[in-house]
């Protein structure tokens, strides 16, 4: 065909005006894709942060949006006390939405506003402290307006001040604090589970759960092999990749905080698993024990943080607040069973356990062992067990993941 | 004239299928991170990289397609030549129970599966207490379940329209088969199946393209070594962020999805497809 003897063929013959603006139109459509080709870059995700505070709103907007893990707020038969207390108190109409599952799943769906600067909908998330860290240093967090948070000022546990991934509480505040351990059923399994390997066991095949969340997994993976997470290297990494690979075949998935689903339908017999939620769980099933792996389980804290283009700041700003008054939050640790940031907590659990109406409270009849227990009131032996997050620069962060998806995917 | 009829279906084309297909070629071309940016370095090696890292995936995947279609097709093919042969007047209400699941989202069909094959649940836990199954036996989590859930979801797509085929035949045409001393089953080899063979494409099109594509089904009744494709381009959009990753491994599944469908009309013939 005479228009497929392409651009050069025809330069020695003289060319035809139709042949010309065939061959133009040809040439352009080849430019434009390639320039639609090379434009379709994806600009830097960053936020440039300002040192200047968002000044907030003198009223509040009377409405506020929050997002958060499932079993983390004491729960009545309407709905959430603590909720309906605020709502009444401040004459705001909350919605309190648990969506969150996971901490990359849950980025992912408001990743893709937050970087054009506007509003992902939520104007508080509760996130674990590693994607806090990551989400600052992406600047997708407000600054915190500190004089609206008196309670946190005089609540707080020390512990929980300036953290290593949020210097100053400058963009998030502690929800609450867990470990991650081990959950199973002791009937089911027949056995104490002691250590991270003993999840591999032949006869529990199929019926084990591990984490999707690449820290915690590869958190006790590195400390069964006697490598602490923040000193490991991703050579460490890689060992730890092997191990799991080889086991990979006896593990029925890779969960989010999903693993209560299957905990409680009895798929899973034993499962990675946070401390307060297998409490929560064993209200219903007496068999479920919680257990900190021997080398040693992961600690971490969920923080309430603004994202930025939040619609409604200062409601955001009651609310956490609000839940830092030793009362409220005493309330919420009787039901949700994890560590308190708030000092007070301990003491006030003790006093309602041994107060008059003791048979009422959420916790009861476990509440006096509530008070002294060493999962939800970490002692220094407790704490001592416990390993951190390795805070991780994006580089590291790539490649761990990359490492975790062959993992992950069989 | 007649040319400008096209203009919708082409802008249409153009801007929701071309272009999004050049920038996601673009894209699988690129390099960067999510702080940094992306730039357009025209890393070829990406295809490589994906293909072989991911190569378990796309070859179960393609094969979970290959199963679910011959199955819908075993299982609807009967279905709809008994409604279109034998309907009679409940020709609509027999249709109307064949797309009844479809009035329940696609997500909430398959999640309710795993609670009818939950280990403990109505079906298994029944079974087990009857002593029929061991106490560690299990259908979530392994093949089974996810290919049970693509049957499932998929049996609509080929049935309606291989509906549709054997109910516009001219049955006069078995008649004449009659006529001409065939039986039952040579008049059906001879004379209904071919007819039907537009439908057997369409619906197996239907069927194969969006199973071989899936991640619902693995992610919710399936376990870690069911991993379809879908799952990886998904788990590497969202969670990793890497979307020249992504964008890769999508071309090469619309690229192997191509190559499996061209070889079908080829097979099949084009003759015998356009009816």
């Amino acid at each position: 065909m005479s228009d497929m003897d392409g651009l050069f063929g025809g330069l020695d013959r003289p060319v035809s005006r139709r042949e010309l603006l065939r061959r133009a139109g040809r040439g352009s459509m080849y430019l434009g894709a390639m320039a639609l080709l090379a434009a379709c870059g994806v600009e830097a995700q960053r936020r440039e942060e300002g040192e200047r505070l968002e000044p907030l709103p003198a009223e509040p907007a009377g409405q506020l949006i929050m997002a958060n893990w499932p079993l983390y707020i004491d729960k009545g038969p309407t709905g959430s006390p603590t909720v309906k207390g605020f709502e009444q108190e401040f004459g705001i109409d909350m919605k309190y939405d648990v969506v969150i599952n996971d901490n990359e799943e849950f980025f992912g769906t408001i990743r893709e506003p937050l970087s054009q600067g506007q509003s992902s909908g939520w104007d508080i998330i509760v996130m674990t402290d590693w994607m806090i860290a990551k989400m600052n240093r992406l600047g997708y967090l407000e600054r915190i307006h500190h004089d609206q948070l008196p309670d946190f000022e005089a609540s707080v546990a020390d512990k929980f001040r300036d953290p290593w991934f949020d210097p100053g509480n400058e963009h998030s505040i502690p929800w609450a604090a867990g470990i991650t351990g081990i959950g199973y059923d002791v009937e089911a399994v027949g056995r104490d589970i002691v250590r991270f390997e003993d999840l591999f066991a032949d006869d529990l095949a199929g019926r084990v759960g591990l984490f999707a969340e690449m820290r915690d997994t590869f958190g006790l993976a590195l400390a069964s092999m006697g490598i602490q997470s923040p000193d490991a290297t991703v050579g460490d990494i890689e060992a730890a990749q092997q191990m799991l690979i080889a086991n990979r075949d006896k593990v029925r998935g890779f969960y989010g905080n999903d693993y209560t689903d299957g905990m409680a339908r009895g798929d899973l017999v034993a499962s990675m698993a946070w401390s307060g939620d297998i409490f929560a769980l064993s209200l219903d099933n007496p068999n479920l024990r919680f257990v900190i792996p021997e080398a040693g389980g992961m600690r971490w804290s969920d923080n309430m943080a603004i994202p930025i283009g939040a619609e409604h700041p200062l409601d955001a700003h009651l609310f956490m607040n609000h839940v830092y008054d030793p009362r409220i939050a005493t309330n919420i640790t009787e039901w949700v069973w994890y560590e308190s940031p708030i000092a007070a907590v301990q003491e006030m659990i003790r006093a309602d356990a041994a107060g008059p109406d003791a048979d009422d409270l959420s916790c009861s009849p476990f509440c006096a062992d509530l008070a002294e227990d060493r999962f939800v009131f970490p002692t220094e032996e407790t704490n001592a067990q416990t390993i951190p997050y390795k805070q991780l620069d994006e580089e590291e962060e790539q490649a761990w993941n990359d490492l975790f998806q062959t993992v992950v995917q069989g | 004239m007649a040319y400008f009829l096209l203009l919708p279906g082409g802008v249409w084309l153009l801007l929701f299928y071309v272009i999004p297909t050049i920038s996601m070629l673009s894209v699988s071309l690129q390099e960067g991170s999510l702080e940094q940016g992306y730039r357009l370095t025209w890393n070829v090696g990406v295809y490589g990289e994906v293909l072989l890292r991911n190569d378990t995936q796309i070859i179960r995947s393609l094969l979970y397609g290959l199963v679910t279609t011959v199955v819908t097709l075993l299982i609807a093919y009967p279905l709809a030549y008994t409604i279109a042969f034998h309907g009679g007047r409940f020709k609509n209400a027999l249709l109307f129970l064949v797309i009844l699941p479809f009035f329940v989202s696609f997500i909430i069909r398959t999640i309710q599966w795993k609670f009818v094959l939950a280990d403990e649940g109505i079906i298994l836990g029944t079974l087990k207490q009857l002593g029929i199954l061991g106490q560690g036996f299990h259908v979530l989590g392994e093949n089974a379940a996810v290919l049970g859930g693509l049957i499932y979801n998929f049996l609509p797509f080929m049935a309606l329209p291989l509906y549709v085929a054997l109910e516009k035949m001219d049955k006069s045409l078995l008649d004449a088969a009659d006529d001409l001393y065939s039986n039952r089953a040579v008049a059906f080899f001879k004379v209904t199946f071919p007819l039907s063979l537009p439908g057997v494409f369409a619906g197996s099109l239907l069927t194969f393209i969006p199973s071989v594509g899936d991640f619902i089904n693995s992610t919710y009744l399936g376990s870690p070594s069911t991993t379809m494709i879908g799952n990886v381009i998904q788990r590497e959009f969202l969670q990793n962020n890497d979307y020249p990753e992504a964008a890769a491994l999508s071309f090469l599944l619309m690229a192997a999805i191509l190559v499996g469908v061209a070889l079908y009309a080829r097979i099949l013939g084009t003759e015998e497809l356009t009816g």
